[in-house]
């Protein structure tokens, strides 16, 4: 494999050599070193609201459960039969008290555990054989929930979710945490682009420089107010732990007004000042700004955003939308788009919100329309060999010695956590890529494995006693140590 | 079971289980499919391949001219459920859930110079076949079933994306000509291997 530390090094310094937007090497180092270990977004628990609810998501080509058991607690279950390996779970969603595996018929429980073994005295002579109880599908190395979103990591040592949140938690609330409840989840759309999935990342984390050109179209349409070119550059970029977006600069007001500008009904208004902190509270009344797009390294997204919905009225309407970019490729990324709303809204604003949504976002939105157009075009235009003579600048907001164009805005003008600035900059992309580099300077450490059903150290030979025992690494887990009471 | 293009087994319509089906007309098919040389089929059959060369050359004006007011346009996302869940749709969600004036915003759209992502357009071809037709409980008023494949190049030599889906239409009889008022679009993919919906089923 090529030696990737002039890539990385160039990074670090904010030049992006074109290529990683296409590039197969590159893309095996990603896979390994970043999804392998980092956080993940697979699902909300909104989606999974009933015992025995389940949908089945993927993190790169690893299948994984995601239940809510009989007892209301929330797995992640590696989708893998323990016997030979068959896909236990098909279908993408339903509601099941077992998973019977196709194949041989082992059976699980929706916590994972092996209920049914068919033959397990005749084929295996019981538990001398294969040690059945404690036996649960493979659990994802790590879990974790912020809000009712459902994390997981590859990685069995990874730090918390909050830790790795961070101060960008205070920003998911305004998305996520509209009322004690939070929110619901409808979706996802899922559809396939030709295009890099870094590119919708940075975009969403901090590219307020292409609203104006790209969705130019949406505005004369009378879709949305807001992207003209003036107004966009007054709102902010905000960088918060592992995670940053834009905000929109609102009219002068009050925060109850602020809020009625795009479009919150006042019954939500009241339950948001319920259940927000005051500096969260002081971002919009006080400070004056509203949270657009943003990202979660490496690869969530949100927005949220007030078209116009209706036919000769002036009113617009909030929606959100969470999502994933779900590397396929170098070239190819799964989108999964979900509709978002809070729990407490009525149904009528509900309602609305989603038409909002269909008509700005996910696979039809005519926002969206035209920025993959672009994205997709940039990832085609990145194969070949002189984009590997480009290194292109990502430096924008920097002087070429380093210094800011815009300073930061100190706690005087800025209510919220981070790094907020005023205008069109790059720093979010640059925050983002810069995490991505570290990652993929970074070496993994071997995986543990799982002895299925007996104990790798104590087994004894295989084959009628002919062939040598098996070898247990260093980092192999003794099968009693994954299990869990029966 | 069986699933059709517009019904989920629950019974009712996915056009009235819809989150923005509350304006749409309700009318159901009757009876079994008309013989192919019955006058309505032919028209109605006619009125599909008309509809598919508007559609082909992005001709939106005269398409919505031919949309009706009460307008319901759906396209649910499919989602893979376990044999006899009942569903093949997911919940409350959907690529399309449109009314006229939802659509007539798409139209205007394409229609500005800043719609990048038909600009290059596409080229496109739909193709229509499978086409059947059912009286309803509505003299003026026809249900009309098809299949429809959507191939659509962009560029040079980039993949073709193609769609395939089932429609139920409604239409109806005005003094002007035949107008589609309900149309619900089956997909045929849990996954669309299209950059977007920026085209019409
Ligand atoms: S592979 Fe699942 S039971 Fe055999
Ligand atoms: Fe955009």
């Amino acid at each position: 494999m090529t030696d990737q530390t002039s890539v990385i090094q160039d990074v670090q310094r904010g030049m992006i050599p074109a290529h990683i937007y296409n590039d197969k090497e590159i893309f095996e180092l990603e896979k390994e070193r970043l999804f392998g270990r980092s956080w993940l977004f697979v699902a909300h628990e909104s989606e999974v609201p009933e015992a025995g609810d389940y949908v089945v998501r993927r993190v790169l080509e690893d299948s994984f459960i995601i239940s809510r058991d009989e007892k209301g607690e929330i797995r992640a279950l590696f989708n893998m039969c323990l016997h030979r390996g068959m896909q236990v779970c098909r279908a993408e969603m339903g509601n099941a008290s077992h998973f019977r595996c196709p194949y041989h018929g082992w059976s699980y429980r929706n916590d994972g555990r092996i209920v049914g073994l068919p033959f397990h005295k005749e084929a295996y002579g019981g538990e001398e054989g294969f040690k059945k109880k404690g036996q649960t599908l493979l659990p994802a190395p790590s879990l974790g929930i912020y809000n009712g979103l459902i994390f997981i990591s590859l990685d069995p040592d990874a730090e918390p979710l909050e830790d790795f949140l961070g101060d960008f938690k205070f920003y998911m609330d305004y998305y996520t945490k509209q009322s004690a409840d939070g929110i619901e989840l409808r979706g996802p759309q899922r559809w396939r682009v030709k295009a890099n999935w870094k590119i919708g990342a940075e975009n969403f984390a901090g590219d307020m420089y292409h609203t104006p050109q790209t969705h130019t179209s949406v505005v004369e349409i009378g879709l949305f107010r807001e992207p003209k070119a003036e107004k966009r550059k007054d709102g902010t970029t905000y960088w918060a732990g592992n995670g940053g977006g834009t905000t929109y600069k609102l009219p002068e007001g009050s925060l109850e007004d602020r809020l009625r500008y795009v479009g919150y009904p006042d019954e939500m208004i009241g339950r948001m000042k319920e259940q927000w902190t005051q500096q969260q509270l002081d971002v919009v009344g006080k400070d004056g700004f509203m949270v657009s797009a943003a990202s979660l390294f490496p690869n969530m997204s949100f927005v949220h955003n007030w078209p116009r919905v209706e036919e000769g009225s002036d009113e617009v309407l909030p929606f959100i939308s969470i999502r994933m970019w779900q590397p396929i490729s170098e070239n190819e990324t799964e989108v999964l788009s979900w509709f978002a709303v809070d729990k407490n809204a009525s149904e009528e604003y509900k309602a609305l919100s989603y038409k909002a949504y269909l008509m700005c976002f996910g696979s039809g939105g005519m926002f969206e329309q035209d920025d993959v157009e672009n994205w997709v075009s940039l990832t085609n235009t990145a194969a070949g060999s002189m984009a590997r003579r480009l290194l292109l600048n990502g430096r924008m907001g920097l002087l070429e010695d380093g210094q800011n164009v815009v300073e930061p805005l100190t706690a005087k003008e800025y209510s919220g956590p981070g790094s907020t600035r005023i205008g069109y900059s790059e720093y979010n992309q640059r925050e983002l890529l810069f995490r991505w580099a570290d990652h993929l300077e970074r070496p993994v450490q071997a995986a543990a494995q799982l002895h299925v059903g007996i104990d790798p150290v104590q087994a004894g030979a295989v084959a009628g006693g002919d062939a040598a025992p098996s070898v247990g690494s260093a980092a192999t887990v003794p099968a009693a140590m994954m299990s869990q009471e029966a | 079971m069986t699933v059709n293009t517009a019904h989920e087994a629950s019974g009712t319509t996915l056009s009235e289980q819809s989150a923005l089906g509350a304006h749409a007309p309700r009318t159901q098919r009757t009876g079994r499919s008309l013989p192919f040389n019955d006058e309505l089929h032919l028209e109605a059959h006619r009125w599909l391949v008309d509809e598919a060369y508007l559609l082909d050359e992005q001709d939106y004006d005269e398409w919505l001219s031919r949309i009706a007011d009460d307008m319901h346009y759906l396209m649910p996302v499919r989602v893979t459920t376990a044999l006899g869940a009942g569903y093949s749709t997911s919940p409350g969600m959907a690529h399309m859930d449109e009314n006229k004036y939802s659509l007539s915003r798409r139209v205007a759209r394409f229609a500005t110079e800043h719609a990048w992502t038909e600009d290059p357009p596409s080229r496109l071809r739909h193709y229509v076949t499978n086409v059947r037709t059912f009286r309803t409980e509505k003299a003026d008023e026809i249900i009309a079933e098809s299949a429809v494949l959507l191939f659509r190049s962009r560029g040079d030599v980039g993949e073709a994306a193609t769609v395939s889906a089932g429609r139920e239409d409604l239409l109806r009889r005005t003094a002007t000509g035949w107008q589609l008022a309900r149309r619900t679009i089956m997909l045929d993919e849990a996954v669309i291997r299209m950059q977007n919906l920026a085209i019409f089923l």
